[in-house]
């Protein structure tokens, strides 16, 4: 016969390991990033492209707020407020939206180069570009979410896919924060 | 327990504010050509915030927000 002791443990291994999984994953998806962050030190120096300041910082502070309503949505569903949940992971989505429209949308478009002008374009689509994938594919994740939990499949007891999908979501924030100074703001033009 | 959510929300909004501030210094050290190393230190400061408060990593260790 199963206990309830059990079943709690049961419970704490399958959210540990789960857990493990997902932070293993950050890991190895973060070597990705760091490469790219040291091919810009190691191909550009101490110089760096030029591109729109006002839209660096205005994109960065989009995510950064994108974040905030991420943090939101996970409290707020852990503490079972599901109108809450769905208004801030909503929030959050339509902030990501901003934030691919600003980079890809504009910042690509007002940037003085191409992706084949020399490595200074090849490092900035590059880095940008494989941020703004992994914008998307958070969008994405964030989608399924709202819609999960527009059905009411989440509860303070059970939303694991909710916490997976802030943490996904606040990694691609963190590697914005070093993305946006190593392209925006260390090094001269 | 209604300490507890309030208390939850509020840390939101404090490492909020906290990122924000460091964001605003950063574009002003970053657009005035000042050293590199403080662009790097407010970096490594709004990286472990998102990591500790918004990523909770110390949940990897513990059994803090044990759900299903």
């Amino acid at each position: 016969m199963t206990t309830p002791t059990s079943t709690l443990e049961k419970q704490a291994y399958k959210i540990g390991t789960a857990r493990m999984g997902l932070w293993l994953f950050i890991l190895s998806d973060s070597f990705v990033f760091a490469a790219l962050l040291v091919s810009r030190f190691y191909l550009l120096g101490d110089k760096r492209p030029h591109l729109e300041q006002g839209l660096g910082l205005i994109v960065t502070s989009v995510l950064l707020i994108s974040s905030f309503f991420m943090n939101r949505a996970e409290v707020q569903i852990s503490q079972g407020n599901r109108k809450g949940f769905i208004t801030s992971t909503l929030v959050t989505m339509l902030l990501g939206i901003g934030f691919l429209v600003g980079v890809v949308g504009f910042e690509w478009a007002l940037a003085p180069f191409g992706p084949a002008d020399g490595v200074e374009g090849a490092i900035f689509y590059m880095m940008t570009g494989m941020h703004a994938f992994h914008v998307f594919t958070g969008v994405v994740f964030l989608f399924i979410i709202l819609r999960n939990g527009i059905k009411g499949r989440y509860s303070p007891q059970k939303h694991w896919a909710v916490e997976a999908a802030a943490n996904y979501w606040h990694f691609v924030d963190l590697v914005w924060i070093l993305f946006y100074p190593a392209l925006y703001l260390i090094g001269t033009v | 327990m209604e300490t507890k959510k309030t208390s939850e929300l509020r840390r939101g909004v404090l490492v909020f504010l906290a990122l924000a501030v460091l964001t605003a210094v950063e574009y002003i050290i970053g657009t005035n050509e000042a050293p590199t190393i403080f662009l790097w230190v407010i970096a490594i400061l709004k990286g472990a915030l998102v990591l500790v408060y918004f990523m909770h990593i110390t949940r990897l260790s513990g059994s803090e927000g044990g759900h299903e």
